[in-house]
């Protein structure tokens, strides 16, 4: 079916080509062949699946108001960062991606383009956590899209009638989780894994560490670190967390459904939460540990690079630039009107009005204060290596020492390899 | 002396067996009911405490929701599936018959070496081989397209292997008299040697078939674009995406399984032939 | 073997006929058999000695770097060791559970067709659905899931059967998964390989008095169905090998694959195909699985004699 709709498509645009190009050679006698308005450059645009409502029919809205290429928008459930990777080795893949990245074996590996150019003149507007992560050797890699924060919400009603104040501290969440934990409705949701995967360096940098420090070498050598962990594994011994839950952490189904009375998720679940639960919700960043703690908020931010495989890098370039520089109606349109996101342009975080009041101002505020991405140094091994590590101690309550030890071993190893040589 | 008593203990022992038996069968039916509770409730029906046996009200709607929702590109999806399986039935019985024929009955002095290094190939299963696999087809451009998705597959050793047993043990007088009436290899097969073997040809093909629709692993490797996508690749891709709709998605797995219940009621005699061959020749 | 004397003939011209006519039957297949399973081994062997990170075109010789890498690696080992366990559960459970059923299922008077049927239908689903099924539904691990809700009746706690490593509960999601589906497959196998012991052996045993029910089933059943046994023994192991598809189902998520529970398939996907892109490790992995599941497969095929069946 889709094979005779895209000849026929083709068929169409070619037939017109032809009738335009003959139109020309007409009016001016001659045809330079290329950039006759019918034969418009194709281009394919990944993007991940954003749960929110509303968002694929944007992008595509987007796309289509695009004059100099012909975008074709790709929506991807599952996996998406695996797929990019393996879609990457092929000249099968995406033009334009968004990317949870790239990863630094990407950039290295020469399979994304330059995009220094492109932010040239705006590129102090974008919002340094978000642009920290995509610069490697100088040069700028992907245009950040938006900034996606995680933040814990909780159920106010839920948290007075069991006497419990807002954690401050992990102890404080430990403790909360436990008391709000009934035979119906659970503490805590840190996802279906018990948090290993969504939180990631989260407990380290609220115990006042780090992933990767500045100066490159791993940032989690340190007994604060084996501490941080040892409470969250104690979330999970005391039974304090809802496990197993149908929708995972970024769907905020399972506070709105009653099963827990707490959840990490995302700032994007923001309108969904609202909708639902009215006033009866609150949101904080993760709770401080130990003296030199600080709250943690992880930001990410995905961002739209170009495949060094592409056909059309040039055009491809020339449509980033169009709609994640230029375009900023389209970027505000993006980050604020499905899920919330806070735009990665600081002229543009600054006058959205959305941000300003109620739960997203907090958020906005606490993101500021304390938010961090991923290192780009955090390599994907490093980063299994670690998460493994902290599934083990969280679920299988393995020794945090150990387990941080191996994963410290293997952390040294990939910043040893892939700061080799450059 | 107690052959009334072995007699009633034979007797309660058959009972007891047969109690077994309901209760395993009403055990193995449980998913199938699942999937008909769930997949014609609605959301809130399903996840709303306290099991109810079955929906309020059945949802046939649901049905149609699920193919009207553009996000999930099931009938897109169910089209690849058909097409995959029957394109991958029809070449591996074409394939792998004509190999098992030329095995069986035309002499060729390096026959012998030819038939081991097709065994070989039994021994080291195709799943161990997805990365290299995927490294080639990928380097034909061939992801994302039916042509990745089928044409690898196309070559299945143990087809052949079943093939070639079938035809040593076929009666060769039928082939010996064609060749008297002059029809040259390819014509005896075609004319003589097929038309007398369709069973051997339904029950590979069945299983093939069978295998074919519900493959997994390499249409996930190479189905990466949605409209590469089987029925199996966009139920799996749903279970674990975001944001999970499970009325829709359970919709969606009954009607995926239906093709294949339907072939299983109508051909259950070949596919069992089909199994008990693939036992008897390992 | 397939040429018997009668055809053969000294005649050249008709031999080179006849090879001719041999690669026009079998040459397709061959041609294909090479292209899509022998040049992907070479070139898997080949990119196992490179440092092939996000290529598979490298140029970084490492030589056996990979293999030892892959080798030291924690969770290759542990991958294999999950192997190991899961061989160690599917295997005697299958095997006992479809013997059981065909021999019950094959002294049925009445309803034969029917249980045949009921046992031998989830053959029809596919891993996907039924782990759709399992991790949704049955073993979901809130109170809206099936067992869940059974637990809830006797008063028991909910239990989030994929997420709890202690006591392992996920093994039991991925061995009942894996046995509803295979288990009427392999029932069938019994019930064709019951069909085929001669009726006069029991005659035989009930004359020298064996009395029917476990003496019979131990002395002529049993050892009747040493082919059908060996055949299903060493189905059941190379498809646990082969293991990927519930496993990948149940477990893993948006942020990947838990680190138990994770078969060797697995950990090869996420390896070389994953975001980490390391195609080179991924090939030595591969290989090392491939020796590995041959030299088993030779090992079982001499052990239980396989060779020798062929020529009875």
């Amino acid at each position: 079916m889709a094979v005779t709709t895209i000849s026929r498509r083709r068929l169409l645009t070619t037939g017109g080509a032809l009738a335009l190009a003959g139109g020309l050679a007409a009016a001016c006698g001659s045809n330079t062949g290329r950039g006759g308005g019918g034969s418009k450059v194709r281009l394919s645009q990944w993007y991940h699946q954003y749960g929110e409502a509303g968002t694929e029919q944007a992008v595509e809205r987007y796309a289509r108001a695009y004059k100099d290429a012909e975008v074709k928008v790709q929506w991807r459930p599952g996996d998406y960062d695996q797929q990019t990777a393996a879609a990457l080795l092929t000249s099968s893949g995406p033009d334009v991606f968004e990317a949870n990245g790239p990863t630094l074996d990407q950039i290295r590996g020469g399979q994304v383009a330059d995009l220094t150019d492109l932010v040239q003149g705006v590129r102090d507007d974008f919002h340094p956590a978000a642009l920290k992560p995509k610069i490697w050797d100088g040069r700028v890699w992907a245009v950040p899209q938006v900034i996606d924060t995680q933040l814990l919400y909780y159920r106010k009603s839920l948290l007075e009638k069991a006497g419990v104040r807002p954690p401050r501290t992990l102890d404080e969440l430990v403790d909360a989780a436990k008391r709000l934990t009934d035979a119906r409705v659970k503490g805590l949701f840190l996802g279906n894994d018990g948090g290993a995967g969504v939180l990631g360096g989260t407990p380290l940098y609220a115990a006042g560490l780090s992933l990767v420090t500045d100066d490159g070498r791993a940032g989690f050598d340190d007994p604060a670190a084996a501490r941080a962990l040892a409470k969250v594994r104690q979330l999970y011994a005391d039974k304090s967390l809802l496990l197993g839950a149908p929708a995972d952490w970024s769907d905020p189904a399972a506070l709105i459904q009653g099963l827990t009375a707490m959840q990490w998720s995302g700032l994007w679940a923001l309108p969904q939460i609202q909708k639902a639960l009215g006033s009866d919700f609150g949101v904080l960043p993760f709770p401080a540990d130990g003296p030199s703690g600080r709250p943690a908020v992880p930001v990410g931010a995905y961002g739209s690079a170009v495949s060094t495989r592409s056909g059309q890098r040039d055009a491809a370039k020339a449509f980033v630039k169009w709609l994640w520089v230029d375009r900023t109606d389209y970027q505000e349109d993006f980050a604020l009107s499905y899920g919330f996101h806070i735009p990665s342009r600081l002229s543009l975080a600054a006058k959205a009005g959305k941000l300003k009041e109620g739960a997203a101002a907090e958020v906005v505020r606490f993101t500021a204060d304390h938010g961090y991405a991923q290192p780009l140094l955090w390599t994907v091994a490093s980063r299994t290596a670690y998460q493994d590590a902290l599934s083990r101690i969280i679920k299988g309550g393995a020794d945090p020492e150990s387990e941080l030890r191996s994963a410290l071993r293997t952390t040294e190893a990939e910043l040893r390899r892939v700061q080799k040589k450059s | 002396m107690n052959r009334d008593m072995g007699d009633a203990l034979i007797r309660v022992g058959r009972a007891l067996r047969l109690v077994l038996l309901l209760a395993l069968a009403v055990l193995f039916l449980v998913p199938f009911y699942l999937l008909l509770r769930n997949g014609l409730a609605s959301e809130a029906d399903i996840t709303a405490p306290g099991w109810t046996f079955f929906p309020r009200e059945l949802r046939w709607s649901n049905l149609r929701e699920l193919f009207d929702d553009p996000s999930v590109p099931m009938a897109h999806a169910l089209l690849n599936s058909a097409l995959i399986a029957v394109a991958t039935t029809l070449g591996t019985l074409l394939l792998a018959s004509l190999a098992g024929y030329g095995l069986a009955r035309i002499p060729y002095r390096r026959a012998n070496a030819v038939f081991y290094a097709i065994l070989g190939t039994l021994m080291v299963p195709a799943a161990v081989t997805f990365v290299p696999s995927f490294v080639l087809v990928s380097s034909l451009g061939w992801v994302s397209s039916l042509r990745g998705l089928i044409v690898p597959t196309l070559f299945s050793a143990f087809a052949c292997f079943v093939f070639r047993q079938y035809f040593l043990g076929f009666p060769r007088e039928l082939e010996d008299a064609a060749q008297v009436d002059g029809l040259g290899p390819w014509r005896t097969y075609w004319r003589v040697v097929v038309p007398n073997t369709r069973p051997v040809f339904a029950s590979v093909g069945v299983i093939v078939f069978i295998g074919a629709w519900n493959a997994f692993l390499w249409p996930l490797v190479i189905g990466q674009d949605r409209d590469a996508w089987t029925v199996q690749v966009a139920l799996s891709t749903f279970t674990t995406a975001q944001s999970v709709n499970m009325h829709e998605l359970f919709v969606a797995a009954a009607v995926s399984i239906l093709p294949l219940l339907l072939v299983f009621l109508l051909l259950q005699r070949y596919i069992v032939a089909g199994v008990e061959r693939t036992g008897i020749d390992g | 073997m397939a040429a018997s004397g009668s055809t053969r003939r000294r005649a050249t011209p008709r031999e080179r006929n006849q090879t001719l006519w041999f690669w026009v039957f079998v040459g397709p297949f061959a041609v294909g058999l090479v292209l899509f399973t022998y040049v992907p081994l070479a070139w898997s062997v080949w990119l196992s000695f490179f440092d092939a990170r996000n290529t598979v075109s490298p140029t970084h010789f490492v030589g056996f770097g990979n293999y030892t890498a892959v080798l030291g690696d924690a969770a290759f080992r542990d991958a294999l060791g999950t192997f190991a366990v899961f061989t160690a559960f599917i295997v005697p459970a299958t095997y006992a559970l479809s013997l059981a059923l065909a021999l019950a299922v094959g002294r049925l008077r009445r309803a034969r067709a029917f249980f045949r049927s009921v046992f031998f239908l989830p053959t029809a689903c596919s891993y996907v659905v039924a782990a759709l099924i399992w991790k949704l539904s049955l073993f979901n691990g809130v109170r809206f899931g099936l067992a869940n809700t059974v637990l809830g009746w006797f008063g028991a706690d909910q239990v989030a059967w994929l997420s709890t490593t202690d006591p392992p509960w996920y093994w039991l999601v991925l061995v009942t998964v894996r046995l509803w589906l295979q288990t009427g497959f392999y029932m069938v196998l019994f019930l064709a390989g019951l069909q085929r012991i001669p009726p006069r052996l029991y005659e035989a045993a009930a004359m020298d008095g064996a009395r029917p029910g476990w003496q019979t089933f131990r002395h002529i059943t049993f050892p009747a169905l040493r082919a059908t046994s060996v055949a299903v023994v060493l189905l059941l192991v190379i498809n646990a090998f082969q293991a990927f598809d519930e496993f990948y189902n149940l477990l893993s998520d948006a942020r990947g694959y838990p680190p138990y529970a994770r078969p060797p398939l697995v950990y090869l996907y996420y390896t070389a195909l994953g975001q980490e892109q390391n195609l080179g490790l991924g090939s030595a992995g591969a290989v090392v699985l491939a020796l590995i599941i041959a030299v088993a497969t030779v090992l079982q095929a001499r052990w239980f004699g396989l060779g020798r069946r062929e020529e009875a």
